[in-house]
């Protein structure tokens, strides 16, 4: 049945017509069928009682007188009639009278009976059909004629009636199926084709083939009309369409040429601004060296006349001096300020954002408002959340810190107070910086934060300052991405709030603070004396070790083996003092960890120690053993005996600027600190210089007419005698990533102009210098 | 399944003769018309008389109570003198009057009497039917040209299960 679903719609029509002409077909002849079968057998039965009635009117004078004889000669009549199978005569009481078999005689049958009532009766079974009559002479019932009759004849023909019919089915439908054959096509070709036409036009997307009408006037040609229609309608829209899309494209041509200019005067003006930026940059880069190149002569020179270095100054000269001191700071403060500000605005900023401790960067913030807070008598309090970290950049961090203190301290009188509050504020950390000073005016407080706005705080006030400060510190805020907020009423003091972003790990961070201040108290002997690491776990000995060695040596400290380790490691001290029994880890294997790192190995460390455990110590190392409790009188010789406390100094530091005034000012610095200079004013002569002869260290300037200091590191570092030459930089340029990265790796330190470079440099010369000497010390 | 056949037939508890030949006497009178101006003179009753010695007895009466033959009640008479028999439709000659059958017949003369009678040669001396033993059964003979002289029509019925039938 399904597969008629796919049958082509010809075949469907010619099933069709088949299925029901068989189907009538099939009706009639069984009706036919049934009627014949029916007539038939009323026939029969009509037959064999007409039989029946005839015998038993010729049987009765045979039954009254009991002759049998004679009724079986009247049965014998039967013979005639091939398909009786047995007749015979039941006397009144249903007696066996008289019997008739188609040729040999058989048996009787018992008497079937008759229903009351009825004179005869007939029945159908086992292929024949019976019949009972009833005799009746004279109104007397007489007997009964018992007739079973074969329906062979029946059979016969019922089975003729069959292939009769079979065969004029099979004639029909074979002449149906003609007939639909042909009758179909009237309906089917037209339709057929119609699909051919319509597989074609989509198959070949030809929508100029057309239909061919049928010339009738049914359903189907209205069909035909109407895909013709449609598909003049869809040739129609292909035309609009391929038109439309002709347009387009032109269309989209066109604007891609507009584009194209377009975007090529973008890239031309792309270029310009970037060439813009650059020369901007550029300038800014040469701004900050032109300008602070000369700021750095007058500070340094004014600071040398102010120490007295050039003789001795009258009041009024002092005076002087101390004014071009304070505007020459003033003026680099500004353009420090300006650079800063041009660097955020130009978006070349960058920020080196880290985690790091609250508790740690403050105080540092702290220590350098101080002496101006004390100078004023204004008390500074710090309050801060334990174990608070923050995400920032940190010399930012602490430059937004110092501006706001700065200002607070600025702005309030004299017995003020400044407090700063650090505690972390929802998924943020919040920092106030409050005072008690002028206080600031609703109306004025979103102006102190733009540039150059100088607020008229009271009547006295005219405070120094370049009006920049603010402005910088709410743009570092935001670069950092925090926020900056100010509560403030005339009178009343105010409150600056900032937020930074919390660091993620506290335990994680390293603490270079610890490392500055350390590098601090060892720049706090200002010398070139050689450098002893006091490593004790008692305050009290620590210091008295101290003093009995600080007139002739510079003193660092350590309270416990870890500590030591991490400072030797980072000062790099010409000997050690170590007691071996400290609370917090054994001064042995601190000894032991010493003596293992090559670069440490050859350290003299003298060990101090209430008991006596010598084998031990030299065992492990120790270069000497002293017994507590120890006198001057022993350690000093003992020291000495290690680590002469002054060398000849026999260094000459090459010093490389092309600004006169530089040099000058250099030869100066180093020269009051005890170091013999040579000056050069280019990167050629320089290279001269170090050619023919051996120096101590190099203190070169970046920009330079000629060679710049870039390509003097790179031909210095060119040469194996001279890879490990100390380098110092300094410069008065702004320097990008690239540079200090440069500059870390290819030499000791560099310090910008017009900071407070002197005594870094100073220090920084000593260590390297004198560590030499006590290397060379400890290899003879 | 032997019920029908006639052997068993012959088993049953047998009929005695006179009682056969009683039921042969009415029978006939079915079988037999009478000319119709010889029913309408005489009486209602359909009249089966018995000449000479009855040999029927009781039973004849019993077989003919209640019959009708053409719609009149059947009746016995015993006579003793042939000219009684005239009203008679069936006259049964006993076996006592063998002397006097041809003067019974000449006194019927082409009465419509039917003559029945089982002494022998019955027919031959002009008598219309006469029992013939065949067997252990009853039939009988007809003379058909005795019947003709007395205008009485025999059913074909009748003379098929006649054992002969005379015609001159």
């Amino acid at each position: 049945m399904l597969r008629i679903r796919h049958y082509s719609i010809s075949k469907k029509l010619t099933w069709m017509n088949m299925f029901v002409s068989g189907t009538a077909l099939l009706l009639a002849c069984t009706a036919f069928f049934a009627y014949d079968v029916y007539t038939f057998r009323v026939g029969i039965a009509h037959n064999l009682s007409t039989q029946a009635q005839i015998i038993g009117s010729n049987t009765v004078s045979a039954l009254v007188f009991n002759d049998s004889r004679a009724a079986e000669t009247t049965l014998s009549a039967l013979k005639a009639s091939p398909q009786v199978a047995y007749a015979a005569i039941y006397t009144s009481e249903g007696k066996f009278f008289a019997g008739y078999w188609p040729g040999e005689h058989g048996q009787s049958l018992p008497f079937p009976g008759l229903p009351t009532g009825k004179s005869q009766t007939h029945w159908f079974g086992h292929g024949q059909i019976a019949l009972v009559d009833s005799i009746v002479f004279q109104d007397r019932p007489t007997g009964f004629v018992y007739i079973r009759s074969d329906l062979r004849a029946l059979d016969d023909r019922l089975r003729s009636y069959t292939l009769i019919s079979a065969a004029v089915l099979l004639i029909s439908l074979v002449v149906a199926l003609l007939i639909s054959k042909m009758s179909q096509r009237v309906v089917s070709e037209p339709v057929v084709r119609l699909a051919d036409t319509v597989r074609v036009v989509s198959r070949e997307k030809n929508y100029a083939i057309r239909a061919a009408p049928t010339g009738n006037h049914d359903e189907l040609s209205t069909l035909i009309e109407a895909v013709n229609e449609m598909l003049d309608q869809i040739q129609q829209r292909d035309a609009a369409l391929l038109l439309a899309h002709d347009e387009l494209e032109h269309r989209v041509q066109e604007r891609t040429t507009q584009l194209e200019l377009a975007n090529k005067e973008l890239e031309l003006k792309n270029r310009e601004v970037e060439r813009a930026t650059k020369l901007k940059s550029q300038f800014l880069a040469s701004m900050s060296h032109e300008l602070r190149t000369p700021l750095n002569a007058i500070i340094g020179f004014s600071d040398l006349l102010a120490a007295h270095t050039a003789g001795s100054l009258t009041d009024k000269q002092g005076r002087f001096i101390g004014h071009v001191r304070n505007g020459a700071h003033h003026l680099l403060q500004l353009i420090n300020d300006i650079l800063d500000l041009s660097k955020i605005e130009a978006g070349q900023l960058e920020l080196r954002c880290e985690d790091f401790r609250a508790d740690e960067a403050l105080p540092e913030v702290l220590s350098m408002i101080r002496p101006l807070a004390m100078g004023k008598n204004i008390q500074v309090e710090l309050s801060v959340t334990e174990n608070l970290s923050i995400f920032a950049d940190r010399v930012r961090f602490k430059q937004i810190l110092y501006n706001l203190l700065s200002n607070a301290v600025k702005f309030t009188g004299k017995g003020g107070r400044v407090e700063i509050d650090c505690q972390p504020c929802g998924n943020l950390v919040s920092i106030s910086v409050k005072d008690s000073g002028v206080g600031i005016r609703p109306e004025d407080h979103a102006a102190v934060f733009e540039e150059f706005r100088q607020l008229k705080a009271g009547a006295e006030a005219t405070h120094e300052g370049t009006g920049l400060g603010l402005a910088i510190t709410k743009r570092l805020v935001e670069r950092q991405g925090g926020t900056i907020s100010l509560e403030s009423a005339v009178g009343q003091g105010s409150r600056f709030t900032f937020t930074l972003r919390p660091g993620s790990n506290l335990a994680g961070i390293v603490t270079p603070v610890q490392i500055a201040s350390s590098v601090n108290s060892v720049l706090k002997g200002g010398s070139s004396k050689p450098l002893v690491l006091i490593v004790d776990d008692e305050l009290s000995a620590r210091e008295l070790l101290a003093s009995y060695l600080s007139s002739e040596y510079r003193i660092a400290m350590a309270q416990s083996g870890a500590e030591a380790m991490e400072k030797i490691r980072q000062l790099r001290p010409d000997a050690v003092t170590l007691d071996v029994l400290m609370e917090k880890g054994d001064g042995f294997e601190t000894l032991v960890a010493l003596r293992k790192e090559a670069e440490t190995a050859t350290i003299p460390v003298i060990i101090l120690s209430i008991v006596d455990q010598k084998n031990v110590g030299f065992a492990l190392g120790a270069t000497d053993y002293l017994i507590k409790p120890i006198r001057k009188s022993e350690l000093l010789p003992t020291m000495h005996k290690h680590l002469p406390p002054r060398a000849e100094d026999d260094s000459v530091v090459l010093l490389v600027d092309d600004d006169p005034k530089t040099l000058e000012l250099l030869e100066d610095t180093l020269g009051s600190a005890g170091y013999e200079t040579q000056s050069v004013r280019s990167g050629a002569r320089a290279l001269e210089v170090l050619s023919s002869k051996i120096v101590s260290a190099v203190l070169l300037d970046l920009l330079m007419p000629g060679m710049d200091g870039f390509q003097v590191i790179a031909h210095i570092r060119q040469q194996p005698t001279l890879r490990e030459l100390p380098i110092f930089v300094m410069t008065a340029k702004t320097l990008s990533e690239q540079e200090i990265a440069i500059l870390g790796k290819e030499t000791q330190a560099f310090f910008p102009k017009g900071g407070p470079w002197q005594q870094q440099l100073i220090s920084e010369i000593n260590r390297l210098i004198q560590g030499k000497r006590a290397k060379a010390a400890g290899i003879l | 399944m032997l019920l029908g056949s006639p052997s068993v037939c012959a088993q049953r508890p047998k009929a005695t003769d006179y009682q056969v030949k009683a039921a042969y006497l009415y029978n006939f009178g079915r079988f037999v018309e009478w000319p119709s101006e010889a029913a309408a003179t005489k009486a209602n009753a359909f009249t089966v008389c018995i000449l000479g010695q009855d040999p029927f007895g009781a039973d004849l009466d019993t077989i003919l109570a209640g019959e009708t033959i053409g719609g009149r009640h059947v009746v016995a008479k015993r006579i003793s003198s042939p000219q009684e028999s005239v009203s008679c439709q069936i006259l049964f000659v006993g076996s006592t009057e063998g002397n006097r059958v041809g003067k019974i017949i000449d006194i019927l003369d082409e009465q419509a009497v039917l003559t029945v009678s089982d002494m022998p040669e019955f027919s031959q001396r002009g008598g219309m039917i006469q029992f013939v033993p065949e067997g252990n059964r009853v039939r009988f003979e007809v003379n058909l040209a005795a019947t003709q002289r007395a205008h009485l029509t025999l059913s074909s019925e009748l003379l098929k299960v006649a054992t002969s039938v005379r015609r001159n």
